[in-house]
This record gives structure tokens, C-alpha cells and sequence, in this order.
């Protein structure tokens, strides 16, 4: 079997389930909110909203992850799966107010997470 | 939707085996490994450089410039323009062409397995009414702190002092993402004439809010005995 076939093998992997969704917001040049907590070891889709009239780049070295978000619009950025931890990210527009930071709990800490927001 | 990156697996693999049967392009191969991604609102400079060594080798000294300009015309599509200059020895420098390119974003990052863009590429030679035309797939797959880019590309060339055939090439890029400034990886290249492979080594600047300078510099050597020995590339991107 050529070299080339067993590379895209490799690559071809299957879809998985719809990832878990979540928001953030941009509004007055701030990340709402600036902590975010995320399941770590699987893929999730984070809804980022300028409500801003100017645009906003999401942007994240440690996540692999950059994107423009125009004013008074909304992107939709794909993340992980991620190893527990913390992942800064800022807008590179407004980086001195812009700052955040995404969270990845483990399962345990992640179901212990969820609960308390539920209580 | 969700089946229509299998659907690129399968043009990618014919790229790719078209690399595998023949290669037969007149132009320079090593040049930028680009990544399938397009930002909106994107503006930049970029100065891209290469140049070849082998004392014995009809490509032994040649060199090459690109200045581009380019800009987002859409969320997930961007236009450059560029001047290219060339040396061919024994010939002296000049200002050999021009060529308009667009990338297209085709897959949000992280949404697939893998994500993918395509590049279109028009290069039109000076005084000789030589025009090239390059096509192909952009593909990126993140692991964890790495990042593996592939280009699979198809060119027909065309003109007064070309002949008309179809080629192929394909650039490999495995990066270490270690910090910002900082980034190594190895590339590897295929095309007419040309299999080399070698370290690079990438990163970028920031300077205010979205200016940054974007550098990458490789040296890659031949893998085969038709390859020039020695191929040094070097570039720069001011994003404004």
C-alpha cells in the first residue's frame, strides 16, 4: 500500500457527537464571562457575541486559536479536546481590557462543577 | 455537511498520486507551507525569499524574491498580490512576473478531524507571455501542542516559451507550537526536479493591538541526486 494511502487513513478519522455548547460575550470591550469552565477531554463550540459595534479577534496561543468577530455579530470557534488546565485568551483588538481565561476541569471536578451551578 | 471533507480525502489522494506518478514542473518548489486559514479584516505585507547552492548544479545560485500585498476580501477569503524577482544563473536579477492568489477557508478550525482550505494561484512571467496557474488543497490536523500542514497543489503552465503540461507538488509542514516567537518544525517538499526536506524554524511578534510580524526561516536539504544541495528559505509578514 503506497505511503499516501496509509497518511490519509490515518487522517480520516470519524465525526464525533455535536459537541457542548457555550457563550461568551463581548460587550464594552470585556470578555463576559472571564472565566470559563469546560469539560477537559472533549470538543465543545464556544458561541462568542460581539454586542460590541467594532470587531473583536478572539485569540488564544495556548488554544491554537485565532478569529475575528465583526461588530454586533457572533462567530463560532471549535476547541479541544483539551488536557486540563488553564488557556488564556485575549482580544487582540483591545488587549489591555479584553483578558480571559478558559478553564478545562477533569470529569470529577467538571460533574462537581455543573452541580454546584445547578444548586 | 458533515461528508464533504471525506469528499476532500479523495481529492487529496489524487493529488497525491499524481505527485507519486510524475512530476514535471518548471518552477520553484520551495515556498511557503500554507495553513487553511483566512481571518476577516486581514491586511499584510510579506517579503518571502529563497536561495539555492550546489557548485555543480545548473540551480546552483539562484534566488528568489516575492513582495506581496494582501488583504480579506470575505469572512473566509483573501486576495495577494505579488511582484517576483528571480535570479537564474548565468542570467542577472530582475523583476521576472507577478502573480495574484486567493485562499479559501473551507472548514472552521477544529470543526472536522482536519481542517482545509484551497489555494488558487495566477503567475504571469514578463516579456515572455508565460503564465502559470496553481491549484490544490490546504490541510491542517492539530496534535495537542503540534500541528501537521500539508499542500497538495496542481499547476499547468502555459506560454510562448513553456510548455503546455500539468504538474504537481506537495509541502509539509510538522510544527511545535513551544511559545509565540518561537515555533520549530520540519518541511519537506516534492515537485519537479526537487525532494528536499529539512528544520525550520518560525514565530511571531506583537507589536500593538492586531500589527504583528509573522518570520519563518528553513533550510532544507536534497533527499535525492537531482536536487540542488542546499535550499535556504526566508520570510517576512507584517499583519496590520
Amino acid at each position: 500500500m503506497p505511503w499516501q494511502h496509509i497518511a490519509l487513513m490515518s487522517l480520516a478519522l470519524p465525526v464525533l457527537a455535536e459537541p457542548m455548547l457555550f457563550e461568551l460575550q463581548i460587550k464594552d470591550h470585556l470578555f463576559h464571562p472571564s472565566v470559563l469552565y469546560v469539560p477537559a477531554g472533549e470538543k465543545i463550540k464556544l458561541l462568542v457575541l460581539n454586542q460590541d459595534p467594532s470587531p473583536e479577534e478572539f485569540e488564544s496561543f495556548s488554544l491554537n486559536r485565532e478569529k475575528v468577530i465583526l461588530g454586533n455579530s457572533k462567530a463560532t470557534l471549535f476547541i479541544g479536546p483539551l488536557q486540563p488546565g488553564r488557556y488564556h485568551f485575549f482580544g487582540e483588538y483591545n488587549p489591555d481590557s479584553a483578558q480571559g481565561v478558559l478553564i478545562a476541569l477533569p470529569e470529577a471536578q467538571w460533574q462537581q462543577h455543573r452541580e454546584d451551578n445547578a444548586n | 455537511m458533515r461528508l464533504f471533507p471525506s469528499a476532500f480525502y479523495i481529492v487529496f489522494a489524487a493529488l497525491m498520486l499524481l505527485i507519486s506518478a510524475h512530476s514535471l514542473a518548471d518552477g520553484r518548489v520551495v515556498d511557503k507551507v500554507y495553513h487553511p486559514y483566512v481571518q476577516a479584516l486581514e491586511r499584510s505585507i510579506e517579503y518571502r525569499y529563497f536561495y539555492q547552492r550546489q557548485a555543480d548544479h545548473p540551480d546552483n545560485n539562484t534566488m528568489g524574491q516575492k513582495l506581496g500585498y494582501g488583504f480579506s476580501v470575505a469572512e473566509r477569503a483573501a486576495l495577494e498580490i505579488y511582484l517576483i524577482a528571480d535570479r537564474v544563473s548565468p542570467e542577472d536579477y530582475k523583476l521576472s512576473g507577478y502573480e495574484l492568489e486567493l485562499r479559501w477557508m473551507l472548514t472552521e478550525q477544529g470543526q472536522y478531524s482536519a481542517d482545509w482550505g484551497m489555494l488558487f494561484e495566477l503567475e504571469r512571467q514578463n516579456n515572455q507571455d508565460n503564465y502559470e496557474f496553481t491549484t490544490g488543497l490546504l490541510m491542517e490536523k492539530e496534535f495537542g501542542p503540534t500541528s501537521l500542514t500539508l499542500n497538495a497543489l496542481a499547476v499547468y503552465e502555459w506560454g510562448k516559451t513553456l510548455n503546455s503540461e500539468w504538474e504537481a507538488e506537495f509541502r509539509a509542514q510538522y510544527r511545535y507550537r513551544w511559545r509565540p516567537a518561537i515555533q520549530p518544525a520540519i518541511e519537506l517538499y516534492v515537485g519537479e526536479n526537487y525532494k528536499g526536506a529539512g528544520p525550520s524554524l518560525m514565530g511571531v511578534h506583537k507589536f500593538d493591538k492586531q500589527k504583528q510580524l509573522k518570520w519563518e526561516l528553513a533550510v532544507i536539504m536534497a533527499i535525492d541526486n537531482d536536487t540542488v544541495d542546499r535550499t535556504l528559505r526566508f520570510a517576512l509578514e507584517y499583519e496590520f
